[in-house]
Order: C-alpha cells, then sequence, then structure tokens
C-alpha cells in the first residue's frame, strides 16, 4: 500500500495542529452510534476523512478540511488509510478538552509503530499525549457513486433539529420508515409502519421555515430500517440545534439515501492568537461536514420512482 | 470508658462543611478514634485495600471542655456512618439556629442505651442541643469500640504513615486535576504515577490499543530535589521520566484510577495546598493536604490530612 512507502522514512505523512478539540469530538461523535466502533482514516492534501460504516447498509463520512487546522503538513504521496477505534479516538480527544481552556493538539501519524500520536503543544509546563494504536483498515465495502435518481436529485433541506425531532418520533412505529418526496403537491412524508402507524408531514407551502430547500420532479418512496435512519440523527451534537443548521436529505439511483449535516468547529470562546486576520472568514468556514449514506431496503414489488 | 466534649463553633464549620462531606466520598464507614490530645478520623487503616484517608484534629480545633477516660491510656476507638454523622450534625445546627441562642451548644457523648426492639444496650454516640428553652437529643449508632489490640494496630497504622515521601510535588490545582482524572478513566482503569526531584508529576494510562499521559513541570518541591538535565525540553515526557527514574532522581508506582479519583474528592475539605509523593521503597502514593491558618498563608498544623494509595505494582523507585 502506497500509504505505508513512508515507514523507514523520517518525516511522517501528517502533521497538522488543531485548536477546537470539542468542536472535532462534536463532529466524530455524531457518526459514533454505537459504543465501540471502527473507523478508518483516509489522510489527504485535502484533509481528513473518517469513514465508519454498518452491516454494508449504513455508512458515514466526517469530512475534516485542512482548513480546519492551523498547521496542515501533509507530506505523503497517495492517499495513506489506516483503521483505529473511534471510542478511543473520540475519548482521548474528550481527555485534551479541559472546560474553559481550548489547548492547541498536535496530531502526528505514523508515530514509531504506526501509531497516531496526539500531542498539547500550547504550554511547556503542562502537556497532554496519547498514542493511538492504528491498524490496517479494512477494505471498505462500498463507495458509492451518487447519482440522481432522474434529472435532477431528488432532495429536501430542513432544519437538523426537525429532523432529528421527526426521526425520534418514528420510533415508536419502529422497524421501517418510509421516505416520501412528491411535487405535487410538494411535500415531504416521512411514514412509519410496525407497532402502529405514524406519519410526519412536511408540506413545502405551508410553512417556509419548515423546508428550507425542496427539489423534486417526480414521486420517490423508498423504505429505510429504522435503526439506521435513527443512527443518522441520533447524535447530532447540540452545537448544530443551537446553531439552528439545516440537514439535506437527498434520495438518490435506486433510493440511497444520503444525509448531510454541518457541524461548527468553532475554537471555545476567544479570538484566534496565530495571526489569524481574517477571524469571520476563516470562523464561518471553519465547519465539519458529514454524510451519513443508507441503503433502502429490499422490497419484492418496488413501487419506487414513479 | 468515658467521652464527652462540646463542639466548638470552628469545629462544627469544618466537620460540616469541609471534612464530613470529603469523609463521605471516601467511604460510608469510618473510624473515629480519639486520644487524650487528638481526635481522628480514619478509612481503611485497620487492612482493606482501599485508600487509607487520615484526618486529624488537635482537640482544641473541634472541641471544647474535652473530657476523655479509658482503660487504653485514654484511648477510644469506634465505627460510624459518616452520612449518619454529617445528618445528626445539621439537624443540631439547625436546632441551634432555631433557638437564636448563642448560649445553644452542642455537646457530643459517648453513651449505651437500650436500642426500640432490643434487649442489649447499644453504644451510641448522643449530640445533645441544649437551648435555654429546649433541648433536642440524637443518638447516632456506632460499633462496639475497639478492643485494645485493634486499637494498637491503628496506632501502628498510623505512626507507620510518618513515613514521608523523600519528594514531595504540589499541585496547584486539584479542580483540573480531577477533571483530568474523570477523563482518563475513560481509557482504562491503571495509573502509572511518576515523580521525579525536578518537579514533575507524570500519570499515564496504557492498554494495548492505547496511551494516555499528561506530564505537570516544574511544580514546587519539598525535600529532595535535583536540577533538571540541560536540554531535556526537547525530549517526550515518558522518555525524560524515564531518565530520571533511571538516574534514581524519580521514582513511579501504579495506583487504580478509580483511587486516585476518590482521594481527589479530598478536595471538598478545602485544602490549600496538596503535595503528591511517592513512598520510600514505593510504598504507596501519598497525598498531604496542607490547610493555612484563615487569613495568613501559615500552615496550620493542628490540622493534618492525608491519604495513601495503595500500590497495584511497585514499579521503580530509588
Amino acid at each position: 500500500m502506497s500509504s505505508y512507502a513512508g515507514m523507514g522514512g523520517d518525516a511522517p505523512d501528517l502533521v497538522c495542529q488543531l485548536d477546537c478539540a470539542q468542536g472535532m469530538v462534536d463532529a466524530l461523535s455524531s457518526v459514533r452510534w454505537k459504543r465501540h466502533q471502527d473507523a478508518v482514516v483516509e489522510i489527504s492534501e485535502h484533509g481528513v476523512v473518517l469513514i465508519v460504516e454498518e452491516s454494508g447498509c449504513l455508512q458515514a463520512k466526517v469530512y475534516l478540511k485542512r482548513e480546519l487546522f492551523l498547521v496542515y503538513e501533509y507530506t505523503a504521496e497517495g492517499r495513506p488509510r489506516f483503521g483505529l477505534s473511534l471510542g478511543l479516538f473520540v475519548d482521548c480527544l474528550n481527555t485534551f478538552s479541559t472546560p474553559g481552556h481550548a489547548p492547541v493538539i498536535e496530531i502526528r501519524y505514523p508515530g514509531p509503530d504506526m501509531q497516531l500520536l496526539l500531542k498539547t503543544v500550547d504550554s511547556p509546563d503542562a502537556c497532554i499525549y496519547a498514542e493511538i494504536r492504528t491498524r490496517i483498515p479494512d477494505t471498505i465495502s462500498w463507495d458509492y457513486n451518487f447519482q440522481p435518481t432522474g434529472n435532477v436529485h431528488a432532495t429536501f433541506t430542513v432544519r437538523s433539529a426537525v429532523l432529528k425531532e421527526a426521526v425520534d418520533d418514528l420510533e415508536w412505529p419502529g422497524s421501517s420508515i418510509e421516505i416520501v418526496l412528491q411535487p405535487d403537491p410538494p411535500s415531504v412524508i416521512l411514514r412509519g409502519e410496525g407497532h402502529g402507524d405514524l406519519q410526519v408531514e412536511f408540506p413545502y407551502y405551508a410553512n417556509t421555515e419548515l423546508l428550507i430547500a425542496f427539489q423534486c420532479d417526480h414521486r420517490v418512496s423508498y423504505r429505510y430500517k429504522y435503526k439506521f435512519l435513527r443512527a443518522t440523527t441520533s447524535h447530532i451534537p447540540n452545537s448544530i440545534l443551537k446553531d439552528n443548521r439545516g440537514s439535506k436529505v437527498t434520495i438518490g439511483r435506486g433510493g440511497m439515501l444520503k444525509i448531510q449535516h454541518l457541524v461548527s468547529v468553532k475554537r471555545a470562546g476567544g479570538q484566534h492568537s496565530h495571526g489569524d486576520t481574517s477571524g469571520g472568514i476563516q470562523q464561518l468556514s471553519r465547519i465539519a461536514y458529514i454524510e451519513f449514506f443508507v441503503k433502502p431496503e429490499e422490497d419484492e414489488n418496488p413501487v419506487n420512482d414513479t | 470508658m468515658k467521652f464527652k466534649a462540646f463542639l466548638t463553633q470552628d469545629g462544627v464549620n469544618l466537620l460540616d462543611k469541609r471534612f464530613l462531606p470529603a469523609l463521605d466520598k471516601h467511604g460510608r464507614i469510618c473510624h473515629v478514634y480519639l486520644t487524650p490530645d487528638h481526635a481522628m478520623f480514619l478509612h481503611n487503616l485497620l487492612g482493606g485495600d482501599g485508600v487509607q484517608s487520615v484526618a486529624q484534629f488537635n482537640k482544641d480545633v473541634l472541641f471544647r471542655d474535652y473530657r476523655i477516660s479509658s482503660q487504653n491510656a485514654g484511648r477510644i476507638a469506634f465505627a460510624v456512618d459518616v452520612a449518619l454523622l454529617h445528618r445528626a450534625l445539621r439537624s443540631a445546627l439547625t436546632i441551634q439556629a432555631q433557638a437564636r441562642d448563642d448560649t445553644a451548644a452542642i455537646q457530643i457523648k459517648l453513651v449505651k442505651k437500650l436500642a426500640a426492639g432490643s434487649r442489649d444496650p447499644a453504644p451510641f454516640l448522643t449530640f445533645e442541643t441544649k437551648g435555654r428553652v429546649s433541648a433536642v437529643v440524637q443518638d447516632v449508632p456506632i460499633s462496639k469500640p475497639l478492643p485494645r489490640d485493634d486499637v494498637q494496630q491503628l496506632q501502628s497504622a498510623l505512626e507507620a504513615a510518618q513515613d514521608l515521601p523523600q519528594t514531595l510535588v504540589q499541585v496547584q490545582d486539584l479542580a483540573q486535576l480531577q477533571s483530568l482524572v474523570d477523563r482518563l478513566r475513560n481509557v482504562g482503569d491503571l495509573l502509572t504515577v511518576a515523580i521525579t526531584q525536578y518537579g514533575d508529576l507524570h500519570l499515564q494510562v496504557s492498554t494495548s490499543l492505547i496511551t494516555v499521559g499528561s506530564e505537570f513541570r516544574r511544580l514546587r518541591v519539598l525535600g529532595v530535589r535535583a536540577d533538571p538535565p540541560i536540554g531535556d525540553r526537547t525530549l517526550s515526557a515518558p522518555t525524560r521520566t524515564e531518565m530520571a527514574i533511571q538516574k534514581g532522581e524519580g521514582a513511579s508506582v501504579q495506583v487504580s484510577l478509580k483511587h486516585l479519583a476518590k482521594s481527589l474528592q479530598c478536595h471538598l475539605a478545602k485544602p490549600d495546598c496538596a503535595f503528591y509523593g511517592i513512598a520510600p521503597q514505593g510504598a504507596c502514593l501519598t497525598v498531604i493536604f496542607q490547610f493555612f491558618i484563615p487569613g495568613t498563608r501559615l500552615t496550620d498544623k493542628s490540622i493534618s490530612f492525608y491519604c495513601r494509595l495503595p500500590v497495584l505494582d511497585p514499579g521503580s523507585g530509588p
């Protein structure tokens, strides 16, 4: 694997520094739907992507662009990948962030034994460090080429809090949830049938605050397992809800569901101390992108795209 | 065997606001050990593998009109439920406040009484709050006074604990340390603590998948100190610690993270300083808390409070 080419060399593939451990913890926690979860990390000149998946039906990616880091020195060729325990990584980052103090953390990969190395670098008299064992990654079982169902994407954007609430409510019927997007009248319907029936409807014209965006030129309907749908919203960090951000939901070809959240990884309180003159713009771009992909349930009589 | 005394106002405040909340976190049951000069609250001194803690007060800090007598050189020890003791003290305080009477004093004494539904008299520590118009008596059940051998064992354990570590480092911010320890508990259970004569305190939790550590440098040192080697700033914390131990200028032990977290609960007693040290031969990790005489920076010698954390692995020492 190209990633291990630099093993004998001195320069690590990646040295980066971040000053927003809490934002990073928020972003990573949103894809941690169970306590012990393995993740694959891919690093490139553009940033870091963390991928988790389950049962070949649910996949989540966290995109941490290089702009989120104070320093981002990437020297590898190809795109090194390694596997690690997401839970340990999050717990470890949590150890670094003390309330009221956002330390600058340096992350380095690989260490002498292929570890991921972390340490605080802002105080000479007190430091925290960590070494996380990595492993050779499993191959990602599916890398989906997301394509529109028709000429345009069937998609809608809704406040993350509203989406979370709707999915939480659908816990009661449970098992399988049908998502319908229809152009006439333009609306989104989430319907659960299990122990009972429950339908949540977002009509586009009823309330302009509800659906921030809506695009659909023909009726689309697919069913998804509730537990996977729940995983996409259950760990949305409070900061998203507080920032009143929107989540974008798209149904692609074959019913592949894509849900995107934006998590801000602003530095907690205070201004930048690292020569950042364009504070405002910098803060705006300090967003981590989270994407979930959920495969639809396989139906014997699909009547999906009409 | 007799004991009675009036609690001083300072004593009531110290126990109610500071020590009893801290002691309660250490363990529900503690030994109260009274001697002609001192009153002590002890945890785990008679065996057990938990954190030993000793809170010792000069008798005049807590009491006035202190009367004690026993056939064991005026020493009495018994076990008591800390929460019950605190509850009795709090309600005595309430009664005192309601009496609106400065003369209302809280007297405590050791008594034997027939408890309801019991045939044999049982020992109690009685709180008697007397105002001008009313008097309220509360009985806190205690164990039978410890036999002479056990009292002797307590005394020996106390004397053994006098063996101070060669080097003690001062930790300024106990709350910060506590929040670190709380978060380290997510990582593992076993903590390696290293202390060097340069004033470095190094904590490390290590499992097969992860190692997390934290180092505090240039802490105030009491006892044996040494100058750090030149150029050691560029080294990593584990390397620096390893070198110090090899040179005999540092020591390390392994303790339970749970025990350390428990000992940090002592900050509820609001000590003014805390010092950490490793006892000779790596026998235990000692934490010593100091209290200042109010309004000064002078150590109050009439109160002493320390913990000894059992060592799970003797590690390496000088």
